[in-house]
This record gives C-alpha cells, sequence and structure tokens, in this order.
C-alpha cells in the first residue's frame, strides 16, 4: 500500500486507541468522585431545604435564577475589555465559556468572526513562531562562536531543548502570576496556564473573573492578555519546530509521487533514448544534479523549493544515489564536515563525484527501476 | 527589510486590528442585552429572597450549593462514555468544559494525555484531509472525465469549492441532528456544530447532556462522537488545502535565502576557480553552452 495510506491509516488507530486509553483512565480518576460529590451536594441540598423550608418548586425557582445570574456574578462580561477577553478566545480557539454571546446577532457575527479569524491567527502564530526560532537558532550559533566551540551548528535537539524550556518557564510564569492575582494554588494556577496555552480552555478556571477585574484593574487585565498571546506565540513556535514538518509529509510524499509519474511518462516519451534526443535529455539531467547536488536538503525536506528551479526531478531511489547516500553518511561522521541544523549535508565540497556518480547511473535509468524505488527514511 | 519579517510584522498588526475590531463589534452586540438581563435577574433575586425570607448568607448557602450541583444535572460525567467524550474534548482541544477533572490526579493526567494527545490528533487530521483531499481531486478527475469535458485537470478553485460545499453540509448535517436529538433551534444547532467543529468550545450548548443520555443513548452517542470526528476531518481537509501552505512560508522563504546564499557562494567559488582553469568549465556555469 501507498506510504502515505499507510501512514493515515496508523494514526487513525493510534489515535482511536489514545482515546480509548484515555476514556479508561479519566473514569478510574474521577468516576468514585463525581459520585461521592454528588451525593454531598445532594444532601447539602435536602438539609437547605430543610432549613429554609424550601419545596422542590421554590428550589428549582431558586436555582434556575442562580444559574441564569452564574455568569454575570463575575462582573460585565461584555464592556470592551470583556469583549476583547472574549475576542481572543474566539479567534485562538481557547472558547472558555465564561461569556458567550446570548444575542443570536452575537452568535452571528462570533461565527463569521471565527471564520476569518481563526485561520489570520494560525497562520499569525506559525509565522511569529518562526522568526523566533530563527532569532533563537542565531543567537545560539553567535553563543556558540563566543564559548569558542568547534562546532558551531545549532542542532535540531539544541532547538528542541531550548523550546521546552521556554514552554515550561511560559508556564511557570503565569502559574506564579495567576496563583497570585486570582488566589489559586501554584498547582490549578499552573493547570489553567496549561489548559489556556493549549487552546483547550475548558473555563473550569478562568482568569479575570474575580472582584470585577475587567473593569477596575487595567494593568492586570493588559497582563492577561499579553500572557495569553505570548504565551501561544511560545508554544506556537514549538509547534512549528516540532510538528509542522509532519503535517506536510502526505503532501509532499504525494508531491514526490506526482513528479515520479510524470518523469515516468516523460522517459516514455523519450523512448529508447539513443542519440542527440537522450543525450540531450541526460545533460539536462546532469544540469539539475548539478543545482541540486548544491544543497542536499533539497531532496530530504522541502519539495517545493523546486517549484522555483527547473521542475523535473529524478528520483533519488537510483541505486548510484544510494551511493551518494552513502557518501552522505560518511559526511556526517566525518568530524571536519559536520551536519547542518536540520540534518542535511551540504556537499558543496563534493560537488563533482556526485555529478558523475548520478550521471553514470543515468544509463540504468529504466521505468523498471524506478518502480523499485527506495523512499526516504522518515516516519 | 526581508520578506519574512514584513509578513509577520503585517500579520501581528492585522491580528491586533482585528481583536479591537471584533471587542468593539462584540460590546455594540451584547453589552445592552447584557445589563438588562442582569437588572432583571438581580431584581427577581431579591424579589426571591424576600419571598423566602432569606438573608444574604442564606443565599450564599443555597447558590454554593446550586452551582456545585450544576454539572450532575447532566447525569454522570466520568462512566466510560463520558470519560471518552472528556478525551476527545481534550486532544481535539474543543474543551467545552461541561465535565473538568475534580481530582489533582485528573488534572495531572490531563495534561501529560494533553501534551501527546493534541500534536497526535494534529497530525493525524491533516493525514486524513490531505488523504480526502487526494480522492475527491481524483474523483473530480474522473467526473470531469466522464462528462466529456476537454480540459479534465483539477484546479485549485475546484477543490476550494468543493471543501467550502463539504464543510458546510457538514455543518447542516450536525444541525438538523442535533436540532431534533437536543431539542434546540436549527440556528442553535448549527451554531453549537459551528462552534464544536472550529474547536472553540464553548460549552454554552453541549450534546449529549440532557439526563443520562451518555448512559442510556448508546447509538446517540456514538453518532455525537463520529460526528465530531468526521466533521473535524472535512474541517482539517479544507484548511489543509487552503491555511496549511501559508503556516509553512516563512520557513520555506527561509531555507530558498539559505540556498540562495549557497549558490552566491558557490558561483563566487566556481569563478575563482574558471579563472585558472578550463573555459569550458566558466561556460557551463554560466549556463551558456559551448
Amino acid at each position: 500500500m501507498k506510504r502515505q495510506n499507510v501512514r493515515t491509516l496508523s494514526l487513525i488507530i493510534c489515535t482511536f486507541t489514545y482515546l480509548l486509553v484515555g476514556a479508561a483512565v479519566f473514569d478510574a480518576l474521577e468516576s468514585k468522585k463525581e459520585k461521592t460529590q454528588k451525593k454531598k451536594v445532594y444532601d447539602r441540598k435536602q438539609e437547605l431545604m430543610n432549613t429554609y423550608n424550601l419545596s422542590q418548586f421554590n428550589f428549582d425557582e431558586l436555582e434556575r435564577v442562580v444559574l441564569q445570574l452564574k455568569p454575570h456574578k463575575a462582573g460585565v462580561q461584555w464592556k470592551f475589555a470583556g469583549s476583547f477577553y472574549f475576542a481572543i478566545t474566539v479567534i485562538t480557539t481557547i472558547g472558555y465559556g465564561h461569556a458567550a454571546p446570548s444575542t443570536d446577532g452575537g452568535k452571528v457575527f462570533c461565527m463569521l468572526y471565527a471564520l476569518l479569524g481563526i485561520p489570520l491567527t494560525l497562520v499569525m502564530f506559525q509565522s511569529l513562531g518562526e522568526r523566533i526560532n530563527t532569532l533563537v537558532r542565531y543567537l545560539l550559533h553567535r553563543l556558540k562562536k563566543c564559548l569558542g566551540m568547534r562546532r558551531t551548528e545549532v542542532s535540531m535537539v539544541n532547538m528542541v531543548a531550548i523550546g521546552f524550556i521556554s514552554c515550561m518557564s511560559t508556564l511557570c510564569i503565569g502559574a506564579l502570576s495567576f496563583s497570585f492575582f486570582e488566589g489559586w494554588s501554584f498547582f490549578h494556577a499552573y493547570y489553567y496556564c496549561f489548559i489556556t496555552l493549549t487552546t483547550i480552555g475548558f473555563g473550569d478556571y478562568v482568569a479575570l473573573q474575580k472582584d470585577h477585574a475587567l473593569q477596575t484593574n487595567p494593568k492586570y487585565v493588559a497582563f492577561c492578555f499579553i500572557y495569553i498571546l505570548t504565551g501561544l506565540t511560545v508554544i506556537g513556535a514549538f509547534l512549528n519546530l516540532v510538528v509542522l514538518r509532519f503535517m506536510t509529509m502526505n503532501s509532499e510524499d504525494e508531491k514526490r509521487d506526482a513528479e515520479q509519474r510524470a518523469l515516468l511518462s516523460r522517459n516514455g516519451q523519450a523512448g529508447g533514448g539513443v542519440g542527440g534526443a537522450g543525450r540531450g535529455l541526460r545533460n539536462v539531467y546532469a544540469e539539475v544534479l548539478h543545482f541540486q547536488s548544491m544543497c542536499s536538503c533539497l531532496w530530504y525536506k522541502s519539495r517545493e523549493k523546486l517549484q522555483y528551479s527547473i521542475p523535473m526531478i529524478i528520483p533519488r531511489d537510483l541505486s548510484t544515489s544510494d551511493t551518494y547516500m552513502e557518501q552522505g553518511e560518511a559526511f556526517s561522521s566525518d568530524p571536519l564536515h559536520p551536519l547542518h541544523s536540520n540534518g542535511c549535508i551540504c556537499s558543496m565540497h563534493h560537488p563533482h563525484s556526485a555529478i558523475s556518480s548520478v550521471s553514470t547511473g543515468l544509463h540504468s535509468l529504466t521505468p523498471y527501476r524506478l518502480r523499485h524505488s527506495k523512499r526516504r527514511s522518515s516516519i | 527589510m526581508k520578506k519574512q519579517n514584513v509578513r509577520t510584522l503585517s500579520l501581528i498588526l492585522c491580528m491586533f486590528s482585528y481583536l479591537l475590531v471584533g471587542a468593539a463589534v462584540f460590546d455594540a452586540l451584547e453589552s445592552e442585552t447584557e445589563s438588562s438581563r442582569r437588572r432583571i435577574l438581580e431584581l427577581k433575586r431579591t424579589e426571591m429572597k424576600k419571598k423566602y425570607r432569606l438573608s444574604e448568607d442564606d443565599y450564599r448557602q443555597i447558590e454554593q450549593v446550586v452551582l456545585q450541583a450544576e454539572p450532575h444535572h447532566a447525569g454522570r460525567q466520568w462512566k466510560f462514555a463520558g470519560s471518552f467524550y472528556f478525551a476527545i474534548t481534550v486532544i481535539t482541544t474543543i474543551g467545552y468544559g461541561h465535565a473538568a477533572p475534580g481530582t489533582d490526579a485528573g488534572k495531572v493526567f490531563c495534561m501529560f494525555y494533553a501534551v501527546l494527545g493534541i500534536p497526535l490528533t494534529l497530525v493525524m487530521f491533516q493525514s486524513l484531509g490531505e488523504r480526502m483531499n487526494t480522492f475527491v481531486r481524483y474523483l473530480l478527475w474522473r467526473a470531469k472525465q466522464c462528462l466529456g469535458l476537454r480540459r479534465t485537470e483539477v484546479s485549485m478553485e475546484n477543490m476550494v469549492s468543493v471543501g467550502f460545499l463539504s464543510c458546510i453540509g457538514t455543518l447542516c448535517v450536525g444541525a438538523a441532528a442535533f436540532s431534533h436529538y437536543e431539542g434546540w433551534t436549527f440556528f442553535h444547532a448549527y451554531y453549537y456544530c459551528f462552534i464544536t467543529l472550529t474547536t472553540i468550545g464553548f460549552g454554552d450548548f453541549v450534546a449529549l447532556q440532557k439526563k443520562e443520555d451518555l448512559q442510556e443513548k448508546t447509538p446517540y452517542v456514538a453518532f455525537s462522537f463520529m460526528y465530531i470526528l468526521v466533521g473535524l476531518t472535512v474541517i482539517g481537509a479544507f484548511l489543509n488545502l487552503v491555511v496549511l501552505r501559508f503556516l509553512t512560508m516563512n520557513t520555506e522563504d527561509e531555507r530558498r535565502d539559505a540556498q540562495e546564499r549557497a549558490s552566491i557562494k558557490r558561483e563566487r567559488g566556481l569563478l575563482t576557480m574558471g579563472k585558472h582553469s578550463h573555459p569550458l568549465t566558466f561556460t557551463r556555469c554560466c549556463g551558456v553552452t559551448a
């Protein structure tokens, strides 16, 4: 089966299994407490009904009023500050629900607002996250140089470590601040920051809901907004570093397959390839490889790059390309030719050998060979 | 300034403006209703306190009990079906909040569960969405062939239209189903589906919360879960088609810049080499055939 299909099916099965396991664990952790809490609450309710001489009907009436007043308890939610808070929860998809549009007009606008706002926000956070990653990479590179290290390239491991530490510190800073301002325990404040910055946003803990903070404490309000947006940027940068490449894997494999098919059909058209036409084709291939051998990153990471160069690809699964790869692997273990930060090997030092090795392989370029292509090893 | 920096700064400005505009509009739409509703409810509360002869303190006690009892009205939330529902809301980041872990251990597990589950789910939906797009592209191509159209290539506009129609279709199917089973109006059910499938998940409308539905109406429970997951796939496919390319723009520009720098270095190197070697190398390097 095609690689993309295998990958997709495995992911689906993984997710379902993950859900089942999660459900079982949550059941085990929470079910008992829920039962005891329910009993306690209902007992207390009976007690109060007796104390204040209320019938079930009376109590239901009171209950209705209490529940309807619940969102108002936390203060005015829809003045400008509150609306800004709400708008943030919409376009970042956090969606606490502490305030939700009650008018139908509000609901309609909310949907339209989200339709444009969510993609805008996604792109913005990824854009900013990538800039931050680049800056961090540069700073780390300078630091390594300053410290006089031999290998000043910033590896993926470095970046992931820094990203992870940034995320943890962001959560801790938030936890400290919110535990102080909201009167929560450090753990609950940490949990609040986590649930907010992962955009889950249950709404069991919501900032700016105490003592009319939205109207009376503008500095704290500003801090909260800035914290949420900055925190989401930090998390977004980490996701950009670690997860984004996996989200484009299927598309890239599909593109590569399409190019291979195009190549196959072009090869077929070239026919026997003897004489001038074949040689011409071979020359063009050589030119392409000359260009591409400049950085083998092209082979391993982004296919889209080649849209801007010659849109003709030779599958790297030629037998000779394995030789090229082996040379490449030899490079990686050679301390004099260190790996680039994204794990690619720049063959700038050995372009001619690459060309010669591949051009000899061109004689053996047949559809049969291509069908048994070896693909890049990845997840 | 570099293209990526311009792009990023523009996006930041865009987003802030968008937030300001949104805040102003929501204020205009909801503020009035909120304050009048609050006035009415507070009057009613005073009336009730008088009627049942409750002091402020008494009222607070009752209020506390009512608020604590609220989540239990919707039935058991943490049996297997409820926990599965909760697990879905965590890893898809919908996060209604209709049920949230009460125990500290539950909170801790929830955080670890999310750390692994959210990226897994993101990648899964994008993966499946891409497969769906490829399949739709193929079907559309065959349809064009069958209809005997001259140009059988599937354009981006075709795909976007089909994607958009699928999204609207999914929302309408959900709206019809939930308005029937939950007793909401079609509009409120549509709003629920929209808020769910965009993973905002306010929790003002939540399915499977009518008394003991989670335990008793198993086919409806299964339908709800399937609807959420399939709906998210459809939305994910549309995002994969339209938005994903923008998420990688900066990274690709950065890569292209790096390659240009590398190729410039290389050209310079070859030029210095070419001065001392065969003229053919020089001309070949510049793309001129001898």
